[in-house]
């Protein structure tokens, strides 16, 4: 048993080989950059892809291509549909990477970004963001609603995630220890709590339901520069630092008493992992709502195809988060506009239990 | 049965609104008095750039006359051609049924999801929106992100549908049109608020809609409270935020008429099948026999240029002796 550890710590400390990590993150790479190209070139609106290409030439690039669109097309492109694109992709690749983290840190497959109270948080924060106007009336005139730029909205779920899962972690410690099945039933009890108040807020909302049904089916709809701009830097040091400590993930495979065994400071990853993680999230749901299915499912998809090595599994998770949900939300827009968790579960997950019905590699793939 | 479910849950969102609309909330072009003002000044030719104060209390400027105009509710789609703009509408909601011409107009609100992509495909040079989260507050925000001049309406009340009509009359220029359409409206209204004003107020119970047993009315304070009100009743009404009323308040309150806005969609729902209801039995209304179905459920729900129409229908109903 021992030796059959140290045996796989081995092989996983050292990582994939060369060829491989190219073959799945060039990939992936691949992958979204056409995932990025259709879903910016299709929608709603028909725009050539010439002047498509064209608008992006001319905007991101500076290119002096003399104008041929109309200002409609330019206003469509760049305007509405790059930044709910690029959203996309972020919320994507973050939830898809948040989900690894946790899965691997609580070693339980049923574990999702939001698992420790992230989602019942942020949906309190930003359910009461969208009733303020009526519990707040002077929050109800124009300028009253943004702070610092950005909504309400966003600043209250963003600091909902992040408040509760510090509020669970700091209940769950006990001697110095968090043990995973204290966080995990910690997580779930804050998280009813929090949902009873989401259920209260949802009864007396009256016209506001729809906005809050929408968000807390997580929808892209709101995507605009300046949210991606408030985004974009959290998420790349958040994502980096999840990244690096791709070794570390390996050896929390193992369970907490091996890994300590083997010189990790479990206690204090552990605190650091969920905190990167839980920053990822909040960011991400601060955004877009509570988009369920891409975190919980992508990690398990990837380790059927490429194995539980964090090496490969980090990144991989990041590119296929993101192409994911930038194609589902293709989907929803072409749709009409349904909020795209309802995309990500219908054509998901079928798609994920047709691949656990083929694997054979299923104990493989799972998480122990 | 999803269109069909569609088009209930739309009809519940527009009457939601008219039911919900709290007449309380502070308003820029508010004014609580019901009924008849002082008729406007004389109509005037708007000068552009022009910059309007919205129901929302955004300042919103129009560079130019538009010609390109979008609607994002069916009751502003009624006022823009009431104020003989129909044909410079480029825009409109898959709910809109009013005036006939616009069936042939695009639809950039489809399902009650507004498609950005598609208003901007129109260029329109005025949005028109609907406050109250009915075109949600994030849509209003992006749209004007875009650059277009958008106009949210939120009417409490209808000397309040009045304000709404002349402020879009000053926003695409139809002055005229819009203070010779108030004056008539208010006269109409003047006319039958007088026919009833004086009779005795029966207890009315408008039934918007009941859903999984929640049975939705009248909120306190909203349009629909304020309309049933000067059409001469003492209208029973539910919390409002959620705008539902439990069952035991409504018998408490002993409705003697109870108006059946929802059956004007829902062919399942008659006087007899209300009478029937477990529950319902002892009340006034019931027992007389006075439940009468609203088939104008529509005009009265659609704070438009019909809305007068929707007062002479609940007027009608409430006092049929006094209103012909």
């Amino acid at each position: 048993m021992r030796a059959a550890a140290a045996a796989t710590t081995g092989r996983l400390a050292v990582g994939p080989s060369l060829t491989r990590t190219a073959i799945v993150l060039g990939g992936g790479a691949i992958v979204l950059g056409v995932a990025m190209v259709v879903a910016v070139a299709v929608g709603s609106v028909g725009v050539s892809i010439g002047d498509t290409a064209a608008i992006l030439g001319h905007r991101l690039l500076g290119l002096p291509i003399p104008r041929t669109w109309s200002v409609g097309a330019e206003q469509i492109i760049f305007d509405v549909r790059l930044p709910r694109v690029l959203t996309a992709m972020l919320v994507g690749g973050g939830l898809a990477l948040a989900g690894t983290v946790f899965q691997a840190l609580l070693r339980n497959p049923m574990a999702d970004p939001y698992i420790i109270g992230t989602a019942a948080g942020a949906s309190l924060g930003a359910i009461a963001g969208l009733m303020a106007p009526i519990l707040v009336p002077a929050l109800a005139i124009g300028a009253g609603s943004s702070w610092l730029g950005l909504g309400v909205v966003q600043v209250l779920a963003f600091a909902g995630g992040l408040g509760t899962v510090l509020l669970v972690y700091a209940v769950s410690r006990t001697n110095g220890r968090v043990p995973v099945v204290t966080l995990l039933l910690t997580g779930y009890a804050v998280s009813s709590v929090l949902a009873a108040g989401v259920a209260l807020l949802m009864f007396f909302s009256g016209q506001r339901l729809g906005a809050i049904f929408g968000w807390l089916m997580g929808s892209l709809a709101n995507a605009r520069w300046l949210n991606l701009a408030f985004a974009a830097p959290l998420l790349a040091i958040s994502g980096a630092l999840l990244v690096v400590r791709w070794r570390r993930l390996n050896l929390l495979l193992l369970g907490d008493e091996p890994a300590s065994h083997l010189g990790l400071d479990v206690e204090r990853e552990k605190l650091a992992l969920t905190m990167l993680a839980t920053l990822a999230t909040s960011t991400v749901v601060a955004i877009s709502g509570t988009i369920g299915f891409v975190g919980l499912v992508v990690p398990h998809l990837l380790r059927l195809a490429i194995g539980p090595d964090h090496r490969l599994l980090l990144p991989a998770s990041i590119l296929f988060g993101a192409s994911l949900l930038a194609l589902a939300d293709l989907g929803a827009r072409l749709a009409g506009g349904v909020p795209v968790g309802i995309v990500t579960a219908l054509i998901g997950a079928p798609f994920f239990i047709y691949l656990l019905r083929r694997s054979r590699d299923l104990s493989r793939g799972a998480v122990a | 049965m999803a269109p069909r479910l569609r088009t209930l849950l739309l009809v519940f969102l527009s009457l939601a609104v008219a039911a919900c609309t709290p007449a309380g909330s502070p308003s820029p072009t508010a004014s609580e008095q019901p009924s008849i003002s002082a008729a406007p000044s004389a109509a005037a030719h708007s000068v552009y750039p022009l910059t309007l104060t919205d129901d929302a209390g955004r300042s919103v400027t129009i560079p130019a006359a538009p010609t390109r105009i979008v609607s994002l509710a069916p009751s502003n789609t009624e006022i823009v051609c009431a104020l003989d703009a129909c044909k410079d509408l480029v825009g409109v909601t898959d709910f809109d049924d009013y005036p006939a011409q616009v069936a042939s107009v695009t639809h950039v609100v489809i399902g009650g999801t507004v498609d950005v992509e598609k208003v901007a495909a129109a260029q329109p040079q005025l949005i028109v929106a609907a406050g109250n989260e009915l075109t949600p507050s994030a849509v209003i925000d992006q749209l004007a992100q875009l650059g277009f001049p958008v106009l949210s309406l939120y009417p409490h009340t209808l000397d309040e549908v009045s304000d709404d009509i002349l402020l879009v009359g000053r926003a695409i220029d139809a002055q005229a049109g819009a203070t010779q359409l108030v004056a008539s409206m208010r006269a109409r209204a003047g006319a039958l608020v007088a026919a009833v004003g004086s009779a005795e107020r029966p207890r009315v119970f408008y039934e918007v809609g009941v859903f999984e047993g929640t049975i939705y009315t009248a909120g306190k304070d909203s349009f629909l409270a304020s309309l049933i009100t000067l059409a001469g009743g003492d209208p029973i009404t539910g919390d409002p935020a959620s705008t539902s009323i439990q069952l035991e308040d409504l018998i408490a309150a002993d409705p003697q008429l109870i108006l059946l806005g929802d059956a004007a969609y829902d062919s399942t729902i008659t006087p007899a099948s209300v009478a029937a209801r477990s529950g319902w039995g002892g009340m006034t209304a019931v027992v007389d026999g006075k439940i009468i179905v609203m088939a104008d459920d529509l005009v009265i729900t659609r704070p438009g240029p019909r809305i007068v129409d929707g007062l002479e229908a609940l007027a009608r109903a409430i006092h049929p002796d006094l209103v012909p």
